[in-house]
């Protein structure tokens, strides 16, 4: 599993290119081709009473999505990078999942979801639904929260939340591809306080040194894969430890594994890592499980 | 007999301007929406020149163009480059891909910055298959 082809997702908004800039370190490990791509919604474009289809704005904004894409194209040739683009109109997710089927991208880089709480409630975020359907892992960029600033180097100091899944394993496997590009990688496990068997502290410790033992077994294969990693084990809500452990040891992005399973499954894991994708402040990578498909 | 000339670019609106241009000077066009498509257009129709978009999805004329340059049986083929990316920075991937992949390609045939006029792309077209 290596990241060879990045597929970029851009509404000029919120990811630019400081953002894509701050992804090239994977140059350093496989990365040889990055794919743009812009979807404009309809509802731009849509057919509206009085003025109808507004086919002259479609061209504006595909030629000034162009002009965007040829001078970020410029840089990234320069580079020795292969370059493509789309420009489509559409909804977003359909478009990905088209593009994705296209280009067959290694990693797709999407900034945070621009539906509102309501909209929420009637259908999934963006990026849940894309993370529901793509079978390739899903970078939810997100910038420095008060100061708007771009993470200079997202791939430097992740933190790798695992719960022992399959897609945890591979979220494992890819972090180990990135050698050269990661400083220090910290790995948590969040073990559930409802899972802590008995009350005495006693037990509380079996419970963590259990855990702390298959950390450090996995800190060793990743020093032996070259990378700097500590092990950690928090108790609680996985979704407030892993936030917590982001900001106390400064990372750079969350890595998780993501699944569809079944509803009960879907609350440990799959419902963990997209509210945390939605809601945390941090860029989250999303890593699906071997074998999905991309719906 | 008419000679052929392909055109691989991604825009609709260009492979008909190129068309219109092509079939006004009586060549035969062809075209291809990407890189890949482009290829199996060249390998299985064997254009007496080839108009190349360098910023496409799937494969980039970019990498279309060192495959070309780079495959004995193909290399002939004259390559004209329309597109809007600038030559200087066409030449600086050529030299840095030169620099990752140990191969030099010549610099192509021609290289026309978007938008071109259609007498200038006839020219140039008649001057490479003269």
């Amino acid at each position: 599993m290596e990241i060879k082809k990045l597929l970029f997702v851009t509404k000029f908004e919120e990811l630019c290119f400081d953002a894509l800039k701050s992804l090239l370190t994977l140059r350093n490990a496989d990365l040889e081709h990055v794919v743009f791509l812009n979807v404009i919604e309809r509802d731009k474009i849509a057919m509206q009473r009085g003025s109808g289809y507004l086919k002259d704005e479609e061209i504006r904004l595909k030629e000034t999505a162009n002009i965007r894409f040829i001078d970020w194209a410029e840089n990234l040739f320069e580079m020795g990078l292969e370059v493509g683009a789309h420009i489509d109109v559409g909804t977003l997710v359909p478009r990905i999942i088209k593009t994705i089927e296209e280009e067959q991208p290694d990693l797709i880089v999407i900034g945070r979801s621009h539906k509102g709480p309501l909209e929420q409630l009637y259908s999934r975020s963006d990026v849940a639904e894309l993370i529901r359907r793509a079978a390739v892992p899903v970078l939810v960029f997100k910038h420095m929260a008060e100061d708007d600033i771009v993470p200079e180097k997202p791939f430097q100091r992740p933190l790798l939340a695992t719960n022992w899944s399959e897609p945890s394993s591979r979220a494992t496997e890819l972090m180990k591809k990135l050698h050269n590009v990661i400083e220090e990688l910290n790995i948590i496990h969040v073990t559930s306080s409802k899972d802590l068997k008995g009350s005495s502290s006693h037990d509380v410790q079996i419970v963590r040194k259990k855990e702390r033992k298959k950390l450090d077994a996995l800190c060793e294969e990743f020093e032996s894969a070259g990378i700097r990693a500590r092990p950690h084990v928090y108790i609680g809500d996985p979704i407030k430890e892993i936030q917590k452990a982001a900001r106390e040891y400064q990372s750079s992005m969350i890595v998780l594994g993501s699944s569809e399973k079944t509803a009960m499954l879907e609350r440990w894991t799959g419902s963990i890592t997209k509210t945390i994708a939605d809601r945390s402040s941090f860029p989250c990578l999303l890593v699906p499980p071997e074998g999905k498909t991309t719906e | 007999m008419t000679q052929k000339v392909l055109v691989v670019d991604d825009d609709p609106d260009v492979r008909s301007f190129v068309v219109t241009v092509l079939e006004e000077n009586s060549y035969s066009p062809l075209q291809a929406r990407d890189g890949v498509e482009g290829l199996e257009i060249i390998e299985s129709m064997r254009p007496d020149l080839v108009i190349l978009d360098v910023l496409m999805p799937r494969g980039s004329g970019i990498r279309l163009y060192r495959k070309l340059k780079t495959t004995d049986s193909l290399k002939d083929i004259p390559v004209v480059l329309l597109t809007g990316i600038a030559f200087k920075s066409f030449l600086r991937s050529q030299q840095t891909l030169a620099e990752f992949q140990g191969e030099q390609v010549p610099e192509p045939d021609a290289y026309l910055e978007k938008p071109v006029e259609p007498e200038e792309l006839a020219e140039t077209i008649k001057k490479k298959l003269a």
